[in-house]
C-alpha cells in the first residue's frame, strides 16, 4: 500500500478488495494443480492461453465429476470454484458451513480421501478422482452413528453452525484416537473454531462416543 | 394449577433440534441457495476516511453474468467497511470480478482509530463534588487510583448477517440470519411496503447473534430491493471481512477509577469516569457499573468519543463485560492494599445474601483455601485465582404461545420466539410437557417463524424467562380445553375435574383419564388454544451469579493459561439442565476469550481494519478451554424460568485478570491480557502495574 501523504490516493491491493479469496486461490490452482487438472479440461476457453509447463484454465464453467458420499456426481464448476462453494451452491450439500473462507476456523471441514481437510481450501477440480465424505455423508454412514447419537445426547451443539465441521473432524480424530484423554481431545479439535464456546460439551460427547464404542 | 407445578421442572434430555444441527441437515438462511437466486453484495470503502478516488463503472457492468454495478462517488465513508456502492450479478464469482474490473482507488485522510488517540481525560468535578471527594478520602487510608481498558470486541457470530429474499409482488418471504424474527417482520414491511400479513420470515436456525442482529440491516434491505427489481430471490449474506467491520461490536472503553476504602475493607466511594469508544456516530458506549457491591458515595462522569469505526451493537450483556473487569480490579487492588483476602473485602461490600452464599460456594470448589498471597507462588509457572459477580434483572414483557390439541394426545406448539444457540427450542416442549404433566416426544415445538404468535427478540436474556411463562398458560389453556370435554363426558361440571400428572380425576374419586385417551374424545381432529405472558407464572428474584477463574502464568513467556472455572449460577428453575449448563460455559469461554485474545485492530494511519478475518482475530479455541464447572443455585422457592444467559459473561474477564495478578504480583489493567502486557506488568517494579 502506497503512503504519500495525509490525504494520499491509495491503491487497495494486498489487502483490498481486489485480492479475494478466490483470486488468491485461482494463482494457487494454476501453479499446483495444473497437472492434475489437464485432463479435466475438455473444452479450453477462448480467454485461456499456455504459458511453459502451465495452462491456465481462464474463467467459464466445466464439467467435472465429483465421488461425494460414495456417490458420483456431476457438475459444473469455475476453475477458481471451492469444493466448499461446489458443494453447498451446486450439490445442495450445506452442511460444510463458509465461516471464515480462508481455512482458519474449520466450520467447511469435510473428508477428502480420509483426511479431514478445510474445503475452502482446495478447488473443486482438485477434488477429481478423491473420496469425498461430508456431514451429511457421515450422518448416513453406520460406523459413525456412536458419534451422531453421542453428541446429540450430551448437547454438543447451541447455534450448531460449526458442528457439522468438528463432527466431520471428531469422526476423523476419534477412529485414530479411540479413547483420547481432554488434553489430547483440545489438540484435536484445534483447527475448530466454535463462537458460542460449546467446546465442554463437545468434548463429554467425544468421550461419550467413545465410551459407546466409538467409531466403528 | 399454581407456579409450585414447576418444581417437576429440571431434565437432561437433548435439545429437540440438536441431531439437524449435528448431521448438518438444518438449513441456515445462509444455506439457501433456491435454483434461480441473484446474489447482491455491497462494495466497502477500506480504509477509515474518504472518498472513492476513481471506479471503471462501465467496466465492471460489462462483465459477464453482472446485472447491475452501482458506485457512489460522493460517498463520504467514515469507518473501514462503509457501504460506497453494490453489485448485482447471477453469480457470486461475477461480484468478485466486477469489483475486481471497477479498479477502484480510494483517497483518504486522517482517521481517527485509536480509543488512546482519543481520549479527553478526566474531566474536572465540581467544586461541590470535589468537598464531597476530599471527605471520602479523607476518611479512607486505603485508595486505589486507576485506568482501566478494554478492546473492541466484534461478535464474529458465525453464520454471517444476511437475507435471502423471495419477494413475489404480492408478498414477500425470507430466510433472515436473526434474533428477532419477529421484528425482522416489521424490517421487511418497511422495506418491502408490503403489510405483515404478506410477510413470511424464517429464522428456524441461527447460526449465533450475541446482540448483533435484531434487524434486517442494510443486507435486508438490499436483497428486498433486489428481490422486487429482478422478480428472482436475492441472497446478500456478509463475508466474514464485512462481518468483522460492520457487523457490531462491543465498543472499546477507558475507564477511570479513584476509590477509597476503610481499614475493614468497606468501600466508601471516589471518582470514576468512563470513556467509551463508539463507532462513526454518537452514543451506545454505556459501560455499565451497577451496584452489585455497594460502592458508597460516587462522583462519575462518563463520556462516548467516536471512532473512524463500525458501530457498535449489543454484545451479550452490552455495557457489563467492560464495567466488571475494571471495578473487580479495583476491589482485589483494594484488597492488596490492605492486605486482605479479595473474597473478604467483596463479602464486606455485597448487597446480596445470595451472592455472599455464592461467593463462598465458588470459593470452595475453586480450592481459595490455596491461594497464595500475590505473587508468592513459586517457581516460573505461577498459580493464581480471582473471582466476580453479577446479576441480572427478571423483568415483564410480552410474549403469546399457541397450541393445537389432537385427538391422538399430541400437541404442536407455536411461538414467535427463535433459538440462536440458548436451547429455547427444548424450552417451549419441556415447559408444556413439565405443565402438563406428558411425554416430551409428544409435544412438536415450532419457533423461528414469523408466522407464528408473537414473542419477544432475544436480547436482555428475556427469551425463557418470557416465553415460559406464556407457554405455561397456554398448556393450561389446553388442559382446560380437554378437561372440558372430560367433565361433559363424566357428566360433571368442569371444576369438578382435577388434574395432576397427565390424568384427569373426577374430585374425590379413584376414576382417571390419561391424557391420550381424555383426547381421544376431542369432537374434531384438533384444537387450537392460546396462552400469554402471565403473572401467575413468573418466577420471583434476580439471577445472580459467581464466578472463580484459576490461572497459571508462564512468568518466562507471559502466557497465560486458565485452568479451572468455577461458575454459581442462580436462574429460578432451569429447565433443561444440559443446555443451561452449556449456555453457562458459553458464556465462560467467552468471557476468557474477551480477557485474553479477542481484540479488533484499526491501522492507526489508515484506519483499515488489519485483522477481518479469522486468524488475526484470535477467539478462543478448544485449547483454551479449561476445566469449567457450571453450578446451578437452586434454592428452595426458587421459581419460575429467569435470565442465565448474559450473566454467565459478565465477570468472567473479571475473575480471570484477578487471578493473573494473584499469580504474578503484577497487575496489567488492560484486555486482552497479551503474554507481552503480562511481561510488562512483571518487568515494571515488582508488584508494580502496566
Amino acid at each position: 500500500m502506497r503512503i504519500e501523504d495525509d490525504a494520499a490516493v491509495a491503491e487497495d491491493e494486498g489487502i483490498g478488495l481486489r485480492t479475494s479469496r478466490r483470486g488468491f486461490l485461482k494463482g494457487m490452482g494454476l501453479a499446483a494443480g495444473a497437472a492434475a487438472l489437464l485432463p479435466a479440461v475438455g473444452n479450453a476457453q477462448e480467454d485461456a492461453h499456455e504459458t511453459p509447463g502451465l495452462k491456465e484454465l481462464g474463467r467459464g464453467e466445466r464439467e467435472i465429476t465429483l465421488k461425494i458420499n460414495g456417490e458420483s456426481r456431476k457438475l459444473k464448476v469455475e476453475p477458481r470454484t471451492t469444493l466448499l462453494e461446489a458443494l453447498r451452491v451446486k450439490l445442495d450439500l450445506t452442511g460444510a458451513k463458509e465461516i471464515c473462507d480462508r481455512g482458519a476456523c474449520g466450520g467447511c471441514t469435510v473428508l477428502v480421501g480420509g483426511k479431514s481437510l478445510a474445503s475452502c481450501l482446495l478447488l473443486a477440480m482438485d477434488a477429481q478422482g478423491e473420496d469425498v465424505v461430508t456431514v451429511e455423508g457421515i450422518a448416513k454412514d453406520p460406523r459413525y452413528s456412536n458419534l451422531i447419537d453421542a453428541f446429540c445426547e450430551h448437547d454438543g451443539a447451541q447455534c450448531g453452525y460449526c458442528i457439522p465441521g468438528i463432527v466431520v473432524r471428531s469422526a476423523e480424530f476419534l477412529a485414530a484416537t479411540p479413547n483420547p484423554s481432554p488434553d489430547e481431545m483440545r489438540a484435536g479439535l484445534a483447527g475448530n473454531i466454535c463462537r458460542c464456546g460449546t467446546y465442554s460439551k463437545i468434548f463429554e460427547s467425544m468421550a461419550a462416543c467413545s465410551a459407546k464404542g466409538g467409531i466403528k | 394449577m399454581s407456579v409450585d407445578n414447576n418444581k417437576a421442572m429440571e431434565n437432561r434430555l437433548a435439545r429437540p433440534d440438536v441431531r439437524q444441527k449435528v448431521t448438518g441437515a438444518a438449513k441456515f438462511a445462509a444455506d439457501m441457495f433456491p435454483k434461480n437466486v441473484v446474489y447482491a453484495k455491497f462494495i466497502r470503502f477500506p480504509f477509515g476516511k474518504g472518498k472513492v478516488e476513481t471506479a471503471d463503472v462501465e467496466a465492471a457492468r460489462k462483465v459477464k453474468g453482472v446485472i447491475s454495478v452501482d458506485v457512489n462517488m460522493q460517498a463520504d465513508a467514515k469507518y473501514a467497511g462503509h457501504s460506497i456502492g453494490r453489485v448485482v450479478a447471477e453469480t457470486r464469482d461475477a461480484i468478485d470480478d466486477a469489483v475486481e474490473a471497477l479498479g477502484l482507488k480510494f483517497r483518504f485522510t486522517d482517521p481517527r482509530s485509536r480509543a488512546e488517540d482519543v481520549y479527553q481525560g478526566v474531566p474536572e468535578a465540581s467544586p461541590e463534588d470535589l468537598d464531597k471527594l476530599k471527605n471520602i478520602f479523607d476518611q479512607t487510608p486505603v485508595v486505589v487510583e486507576a485506568t482501566y481498558t478494554t478492546q473492541v470486541q466484534t461478535h464474529t457470530s458465525l453464520e454471517p448477517h444476511g437475507s435471502m429474499v423471495d419477494h413475489r409482488g404480492e408478498e414477500l418471504e425470507a430466510w433472515t440470519s436473526t434474533q428477532a424474527v419477529m421484528g425482522c417482520q416489521e424490517g421487511f414491511e418497511n422495506a418491502s411496503g408490503l403489510s405483515a400479513s404478506k410477510i413470511t420470515v424464517h429464522a428456524e436456525y441461527v447460526g449465533g447473534g450475541f446482540g448483533s442482529k435484531f434487524s434486517i440491516g442494510a443486507e435486508g434491505g438490499l436483497a428486498t430491493e433486489i428481490s422486487k427489481q429482478q422478480g428472482r430471490p436475492c441472497r446478500v449474506v456478509l463475508d466474514r471481512r464485512e462481518e468483522h467491520s460492520d457487523g457490531g461490536n462491543r465498543p472499546g472503553s477507558i475507564q477511570y477509577m479513584k476509590i477509597g476504602a476503610d481499614k475493614s475493607g468497606k468501600i466508601i466511594g471516589g471518582r470514576v469516569h468512563l470513556m467509551s469508544s463508539v463507532g462513526f456516530g454518537r452514543g451506545r458506549g454505556g459501560v455499565k457499573n451497577p451496584n452489585y457491591y455497594d460502592f458508597g458515595t460516587i462522583v462519575k462522569t462518563e463520556a462516548d468519543e467516536s471512532l473512524n469505526a463500525g458501530l457498535p451493537a449489543a454484545f451479550r450483556a452490552p455495557g457489563y463485560p467492560q464495567g466488571a473487569f475494571a471495578y473487580e480490579s479495583m476491589i482485589d487492588e483494594l484488597a492488596a492494599g490492605l492486605r486482605m483476602d479479595p473474597v473478604e473485602v467483596r463479602l464486606k461490600n455485597e448487597t446480596s445474601d445470595r451472592r455472599r452464599k455464592q461467593l463462598k460456594m465458588g470459593a470452595e470448589l475453586i480450592g481459595w483455601d490455596g491461594r497464595v498471597a500475590d505473587g508468592a507462588s513459586p517457581g516460573r509457572i505461577k498459580t493464581g485465582y480471582g473471582c466476580g459477580v453479577a446479576s441480572w434483572g427478571n423483568g415483564k414483557g410480552k410474549c403469546q404461545a399457541d397450541i393445537d390439541v389432537y385427538r391422538n394426545g399430541d400437541l404442536e406448539v407455536r411461538i414467535g420466539i427463535q433459538d440462536i444457540g440458548t436451547g429455547a427450542s427444548a424450552v417451549v416442549i419441556d415447559v408444556v410437557a413439565y405443565h402438563l404433566g406428558i411425554d416430551r416426544n409428544r409435544i412438536k415445538g415450532r419457533l423461528g417463524n414469523s408466522n407464528y404468535p408473537p414473542g419477544p427478540g432475544s436480547g436482555g436474556s428475556v427469551t425463557s424467562r418470557l416465553s415460559a411463562p406464556a407457554l405455561m398458560d397456554a398448556a393450561e389453556s389446553a388442559m382446560k380445553a380437554v378437561r372440558k370435554i372430560v367433565a361433559k363426558e363424566m357428566k360433571v361440571a368442569d371444576d369438578e375435574v382435577e388434574y395432576s400428572a397427565g390424568h384427569f380425576n373426577k374430585k374425590g374419586s379413584t376414576q382417571k383419564v390419561a391424557w391420550k385417551d381424555a383426547c381421544a374424545l376431542l369432537p374434531t381432529e384438533k384444537v387450537t388454544v392460546s396462552g400469554e405472558f402471565n403473572d401467575e407464572f413468573v418466577g420471583n428474584g434476580v439471577s445472580d451469579c459467581a464466578q472463580f477463574a484459576q490461572v497459571e502464568v508462564d512468568t518466562e513467556t507471559g502466557i497465560v493459561h486458565v485452568r479451572k472455572v468455577v461458575a454459581v449460577h442462580a436462574c429460578g428453575k432451569p429447565v433443561n439442565r444440559l443446555t443451561a449448563e452449556n449456555q453457562i460455559c458459553g458464556g465462560v469461554i467467552q468471557g476468557i476469550s474477551f480477557a485474553l485474545f479477542e481484540q479488533r485492530i484499526l491501522d492507526r494511519r489508515t484506519g483499515g481494519h488489519v485483522n477481518h478475518d479469522m486468524l488475526y482475530y484470535k477467539i478462543a479455541g478448544s485449547k483454551d478451554v479449561p476445566e469449567i464447572i457450571p453450578v446451578l443455585d437452586v434454592e428452595e422457592g426458587d421459581n419460575g424460568v429467569k435470565s442465565l444467559g448474559e450473566p454467565a459473561t459478565i465477570p468472567t474477564s473479571a475473575a480471570i485478570a484477578n487471578a493473573v495478578a494473584n499469580a504474578t504480583g503484577a497487575r496489567v489493567r488492560h484486555l486482552p491480557i497479551t503474554p507481552a502486557r503480562v511481561l510488562a506488568a512483571l518487568d515494571s517494579a515488582k508488584g508494580g502495574v502496566a
